[in-house]
């Protein structure tokens, strides 16, 4: 049986509005991956513990607070240091254009923003997988 | 006296019964709508070929919140069972279908209302400032995370957080420094603050004094409303039962020494709504979280009609304006109907619910930002039309970023200028009477029967909260929507509709970089200088009132929090008492 893809969906910080973080963590269910969901106020030392220990194949942030830039390099470095660099980081929110170059640059794979299609959450996650 | 036949004359039986309609309405839908339409939905006359239309543009018209079908026609027959007296009859009056004030709008004021914050005490000054100029006699303080749950500007939970999403502040000195130049007595101020009422209350209390007025020459509102935040907000810290007695603690303060002018909570079903709730979902949660804290005070001696003229049922609007509109009708008879039965009353004061609303932020898109004015102004008019009594509007860029001052201007000016030019407040439930509109608020009536029902099967308000009742719902109805709007059956124009590629970036708000670092010096001064032994006694005095709590005896905290906050202890010294002794909750894992 093909392993399963596991994602964390994991939301860094203190904003607790957690019905896009909750719909992503339903769709990809759907779609047949496992899915942790870490609900909110999260530190980063917790995502990136809770990543290791379950053995996940990408975490994805969720963030509105305007703390996506300091919160995602926490999450990349947390993840380097701990040797657990092969995991992947995908964030979703609200993320202003003019932040996703350097957060690309630092290691994230996608960022998604409102209104995002949740089929190409799902193919992008495949897609990270997959390589 | 002989009354001559004809004007006179009693109506004929065939009108009174709706016979002669009835039978008028058959013959239309054979003859001239059956000539338009056949029954497999193809467009039959010379309007095709006209338009060019083969078929009706959808399958099937729902209401926006996919809870009503939609008929292409209302007629009087929709309305026979309705009686005008006893189910529409007049504002100020039981039902209070339209309206709670018998004169309407004619003597209402709509204040420009504005929620607003960023950075410390200096940044967000400057844009109070140029609000008041602008207009602005409504100013409710936004706080930033921190603040709102509880913990210091130099916390290692403030990390990154700090004067964000809002403004920072950890002592009373905040609130001072924020309001030294601005006219209090001119400006109706508050916050939101759900789970820290108490504080938020002796803050706006002490600022009054520091500031020597007197307390009726001020106008507070406070939300002070736990029960919101466990349902698709987050900014909750004790159990429900905790927060709703800290919380009832401040009402009942209020109701015992305080004029009219200082409302100090109200119930906000923004973020079930925009969680995915429907619009009868949204009222029957409301209400039923309404009961939780009338219920509260009532234990603690206040008196529903002591507590209900100065609550109210904080709405959201969304996108379907005739259903939004029904919507608030249909809130108003509900909770006249169920508080009546509930409380064995025919008192007004506790049968009249008052609607304020902040219209739908959910239905703002990050695409095409400048479309969301047209859409805030729909949601704006639906409000003013549902007779609304205080309308807050979030800016265009907010699916973006905090908005600009101009952008936040502009929102706030959008139902004044409905109602000032377009003069859509000149009377009282204007769309009373339309046939569709009086039919969509039956349907949307019974609906909120049936989920108040399931409420009351659960245990109630609170027991749907610590279910995760509520939280199920609304990820059940999101998921539908999402699809929907993903296989193109409900337009998002800009996102599936309408789509411009590559769109040109616009302005945003950017806050200072520095304001974190700013006020946690600022803290760090306010440390040195207070009086540590007043300190250390008033927070000694906040656990004695919570450990009486915590064993089941009865105590106000009120009066220890002001004394807390006058002596300049910290918010996280506060509620590290607080969280010491009442333990910090962990909601269930629901999606």
């Amino acid at each position: 049986m093909e392993k399963k893809i596991r994602v964390l969906i994991a939301k860094p910080g203190l904003d607790g509005h957690e019905a896009g973080a909750r719909l992503i963590a339903r769709v990809l269910i759907n779609a047949g991956m496992e899915v942790i969901y870490s609900g909110p106020r999260q530190s980063t030392e917790m995502i990136v513990n809770a990543a290791i220990d379950e053995d996940v194949d990408v975490v994805g942030l969720s963030v509105l607070s305007g703390i996506h830039k300091e919160a995602t390099l926490s999450v990349l470095n947390l993840l380097k240091e701990k040797g657990a660099g092969d995991i992947s980081v995908i964030v979703g929110g609200i993320i202003p254009a003019k932040d996703i170059p350097e957060m690309k640059k630092a290691g994230v794979k996608e960022v998604f923003g409102p209104g995002t299609n949740v089929d190409r959450v799902v193919e992008t996650i495949k897609r990270i997988v997959a390589h | 006296m002989n009354k001559k036949r004809g004007k006179d004359a009693p109506p004929d039986d065939a009108v009174v019964s709706g016979k002669k309609l009835k039978k008028s309405f058959s013959e239309w839908e054979k003859n001239v709508l059956g000539k338009r339409v056949g029954p497999d939905g193809q467009l039959r006359d010379e309007f095709k070929t006209r338009h060019g239309q083969v078929e009706k543009t959808k399958a099937e018209f729902r209401s926006g919140s996919g809870e009503v079908a939609i008929k292409s026609l209302y007629t009087p027959l929709d309305l026979l069972q309705t009686d005008p007296v006893e189910d529409i009859g007049f504002p100020g009056s039981f039902p209070f279908v339209r309206g709670r004030d018998p004169l309407g709008p004619q003597a209402a004021s709509l204040p420009m209302k504005f929620y607003s914050g960023f950075g410390g005490s200096k940044d967000a000054k400057e844009r109070y400032k140029a609000l008041y100029a602008a207009g602005g006699k409504f100013i409710s303080i936004a706080f930033d995370l921190p603040t709102q749950l509880g913990y210091d500007s130099d916390s290692s939970q403030a990390k990154w957080e700090v004067g964000k999403v809002g403004v920072a502040l950890d002592t009373l000195k905040d609130l001072e420094d924020l309001f030294d130049g601005l006219p209090l007595e001119d400006i109706r101020t508050g916050t939101v603050g759900n789970c820290i009422g108490p504080w938020a209350f002796a803050l706006f209390y002490l600022l009054g004094q520091r500031k020597k007025l007197q307390p009726q020459d001020m106008k507070i509102v406070l939300q002070n409303d736990p029960i919101k935040e466990y349902t698709g907000r987050g900014t909750y810290i004790f159990s429900p039962q905790t927060a709703i007695d800290l919380a009832s603690d401040v009402v009942v303060y209020t109701c015992r020494n305080l004029p009219f002018g200082w409302q100090t909570q109200f119930h906000c079903t923004t973020q079930m709504r925009w969680g995915g709730c429907t619009a009868s979902q949204e009222i029957a949660f409301g209400i039923a979280d309404l009961i939780a804290y009338v219920e509260a005070a009532q234990k603690k001696g206040v008196a529903p009609e002591e507590l209900i003229p100065r609550l109210d049922l904080h709405m959201t609007c969304d996108n379907d304006l005739f259903e939004e509109v029904a919507k608030f009708r249909a809130a108003r008879r509900v909770f006249a109907k169920v508080f009546k039965k509930r409380f064995s009353t025919d008192d007004p004061r506790v049968l009249s619910l008052r609607i304020t609303v902040w219209t739908g932020s959910h239905r703002l898109t990050a695409q095409q930002p400048l479309n969301n004015i047209i859409r805030s102004t729909m949601h704006s008019l639906a409000s003013l039309l549902g007779g609304v009594e205080t309308i807050s509007v979030p800016a265009h860029d907010e699916a973006l970023a905090l908005p600009t001052t101009e952008s936040t201007r502009l929102a706030a000016l959008t139902p004044l200028l409905l109602k000032e030019e377009c003069m859509v407040c000149n009377t009282a439930d204007p769309l009373g009477g339309s046939y569709y509109v009086e039919e969509l608020t039956n349907r949307l009536e019974e609906k909120s029967f049936y989920w108040l029902d399931q409420v009351e099967k659960q245990g109630g308000a609170v027991a749907c909260v610590e279910s995760g009742y509520y939280l199920k719902r609304m990820s059940e109805e999101m998921l539908k929507y999402r699809k929907e709007v993903e296989n193109n059956t409900r337009t998002v124009v800009g996102v599936n509709t309408y789509v411009v590629e590559n769109e040109p970036s616009i302005e945003l708000f950017e806050g200072d970089p520095e304001s974190e670092r700013r006020q946690i010096e600022k803290l760090a001064q306010i440390r040195k200088t207070r009086s540590p032994a007043a300190v250390q006694q008033s927070l000694d005095g906040i656990r004695k009132v919570a450990e009486k709590k915590a064993a089941g005896k009865g105590e106000n905290i009120v009066p220890a929090m002001i004394n807390a906050v006058d002596a300049y202890a910290t918010i996280g010294e506060i509620f590290g008492v607080l969280r010491e002794v009442f333990g910090e909750y962990r909601p269930p894992s629901v999606f």
